[in-house]
């Protein structure tokens, strides 16, 4: 029974947490609609008017299919740093790893590591490649040297689904939390997300998106440092004493500074690592971003600033996560009268934040938390319209020529059809458990994009009928796997036992889908796998130096 | 082979020496989770840091030193 609960709290935690965005599964089921906030409802007022702002200035220049969907390439590589990091610091990670620490002391930490751990990857085998390559989206890369149409719908279409899933489990998520932290009715929630959300995207494009994610980075940045700051003040600036203060008040006492309070498998963990890792890196959105900088060096500079920017959230979060422990267990005022905290684990950070700074911090953070999934709600909907738009509609069905004036409408009607659907499948959603929904991005990321583009980029034997074979068997298992695992299998249908025991199945189903993008490959021997293979060479000239060699041309 | 396909091999090696580094040094982290990490319980000395909580901090710093370096390795190269 203990076990089953905890199974629960842990499975939703991770599929809050293990997104880089914010995820639904933590706050699932019936919320207690806490009272009205009118300091967060002011602080995220004045977040709103600027960037409504912002989003007038950025309509102006947004005229073109190439300003709408990668700002003309004009972020610096530290902006552009800043607005990855906006759109991965997520009210996910603040309030889910922050909870999930609360929980198990060290285990939660399993999570911001698995985060964290994909921008260097970033940085050293794609950041380079991907920007000389493409020109607004990641499918632009793997259709170079591929057949280009069949290439172009099925990455698009697993892009499309890794975006939808993200955005129910987003919307659900983010109507709860914000009936949580502010007070309002789940429903207009929904509906003042997905309308800000709409004018960001549709007016302002990736220029306006790029500085809503920037402010929120900043804003979450700041919040996470005054906390940390004014819970080490407490205690002279001692992370020790922290710590010692966090075992005294925790059940678990001195278990929660190693492994094993909530972790015991250590193949839960790699796959807890490999899905984190390799999804991330492998999310249409943040590589999308690659293309808003100038130039391939500053394409590097973006990862590596991103990295430092989250590098930090993390550490915070560290002092965060065990300041909670600290300071919020022995405050009769944070639990109800049945002994549970009050909001759920996921209140954690917020109830630091009125322990250390009152309501003026309290309801800062709630705003942040708000203008969070605002950013991150943005930058999913413009790479969904993208596929849509430009993958879809200009590469496939007008073969690379459309005419922009209707490409540039198109894509703001996807826009708006997105916003639509994120409502609609958000109400639609919002009584059922959603953590498995949450976690299929990251698997699929990992399964599908990854091994498409890392094997598109570095080896020279990839062929088109490998990257479909191999794509589609990734999809279709990490989808099976998923539904036989325990969040489907056990907690949505009700059975009593997992027919696969893990929630991440990325362990198993990203070797799947390398193996059978390279056996497909070496199997194949049409003309078209000559072109492909035959392709890369230009292709990698091009990834490294921008151009082909002299007479290679054509991919 | 020209000097820019020894060039382009060059750097695809140290593309994927650093990611190989960075990978054995992020899954290292698991090993909390298995008896041979048993060590990492460990307090430090008379503080309450445990091995565990001192390893993800460093962790977290020498990513971001993996990629100072290939960062500065990168702009050497384009330097010269």
């Amino acid at each position: 029974m203990m076990f089953a609960l905890l199974h629960r709290v842990v499975v939703g935690l991770l599929a809050l947490v293990a997104l880089p965005a914010f995820g639904a599964g933590a706050i699932e089921g019936e919320v207690a609609r806490q009272p009205l906030n009118q300091t967060a409802i002011v602080m995220f007022l004045l977040f709103v008017v600027a960037t409504l702002f912002i989003t007038w200035r950025a309509s102006k220049a947004t005229t073109t299919s190439s300003t709408f969907y990668n700002a003309g390439g004009q972020i610096t590589g530290a902006q552009n740093g800043m607005a990855i990091a906006g759109d991965f610091m997520s009210a996910a990670s603040f309030l889910g790893i922050t909870g999930l620490m609360f929980i198990g002391g060290f285990d939660g930490l399993i999570l911001s590591l698995g985060a964290f751990g994909a921008w260097p990857v970033l940085m050293f085998l794609f950041a380079k490649r991907v920007r000389n390559l493409g020109s607004f989206t990641f499918i632009d890369v793997i259709s170079q040297r591929l057949d280009r149409n069949p290439i172009r719908l099925v990455t698009a279409f697993s892009t499309i689904v890794i975006v939808v899933m993200y955005l129910i489990a987003q919307m659900v998520g983010a109507g709860k939390l914000i009936q949580l932290l502010f007070g309002l009715p789940y429903e207009l929630a929904l509906v003042i997300v997905s309308g800000l959300v709409l004018g960001y995207v549709a007016f302002g494009g990736m220029l306006a998106t790029t500085w809503v994610q920037i402010i929120k980075a900043i804003l979450l940045l700041t919040g996470v440092t005054l906390i940390a700051l004014l819970l080490l003040t407490k205690l002279d600036f001692s992370f020790s004493a922290l710590l010692k203060q966090a075992t005294e008040n925790h059940p678990k006492g001195e278990a929660i500074l190693s492994s094993g309070v909530i972790f015991n498998d250590p193949i839960q963990i790699l796959t807890i690592q490999i899905s984190m890792l390799f999804g991330t890196v492998g999310l249409p959105h943040i590589l999308m971003r690659l293309f808003t900088v100038p130039d391939m060096r500053q394409a590097k500079l973006s990862a590596y600033y991103a990295s430092l920017f989250i590098g930090y959230f993390y550490i915070a979060l560290l002092v965060l996560g065990f300041g909670a422990i600290a300071l919020v267990y022995n405050t009769p005022a944070f639990f109800d009268s049945n002994g549970a905290l009050i909001g759920g684990s996921n209140m954690a950070a917020i109830h630091v934040a009125s322990a250390v700074g009152g309501d003026v911090l309290t309801g800062f953070m709630s705003a942040v938390c708000f203008a969070t999934i605002l950013a991150v709600v943005a930058g999913l909907t413009l790479s969904g319209a993208a596929a849509i738009s430009h993958d879809v509609y200009a590469e496939v069905l007008k073969q690379g020529k459309p005419d922009p004036a209707t490409e540039l409408r198109l894509t703001r009607i996807s826009v708006f059809l997105i916003g639509l659907a994120a409502v609609l499948l958000g109400i639609a959603f919002q009584n059922e458990n959603v953590a498995f929904i949450a976690t299929i991005p990251m698997v699929v990321s990992a399964s599908v994009t990854f091994p498409m583009l890392l094997l598109s980029l570095f080896w020279s034997g990839f062929t088109t009928r490998g990257a479909i074979g191999g794509a589609l068997v990734g999809l279709v298992s990490s989808i099976v796997l998923i539904v036989l695992g325990p969040q489907v299998w056990v907690s949505v249908l009700g059975n009593e036992q997992a027919l696969f025991p893990y929630d991440y199945p990325a362990l198993f189903t990203m070797p799947l889908s390398f193996m059978v993008m390279f056996f497909l490959s070496m199997a194949d021997n049409s003309k078209r796998a000559q072109v492909d293979k035959e392709n890369y060479r230009a292709l990698e000239w091009r990834a490294e130096f921008g151009n082909a060699p002299e007479g290679e041309g054509s991919a | 082979m020209t000097t820019k396909d020894r060039l382009l091999r060059e750097r695809t090696r140290r593309r994927f020496l650093f990611t190989g580094l960075h990978l054995l040094l992020y899954f290292s982290f698991s090993l909390n989770w298995t008896s041979w990490g048993g060590f990492l319980a460990e307090r430090l000395g008379a503080t309450y840091l445990s091995g565990a909580i001192v390893m993800f901090a460093v962790l977290v710093v020498l990513f971001i030193v993996l990629e100072s370096v290939f960062l500065w390795l990168s702009q050497r190269e384009e330097r010269s």
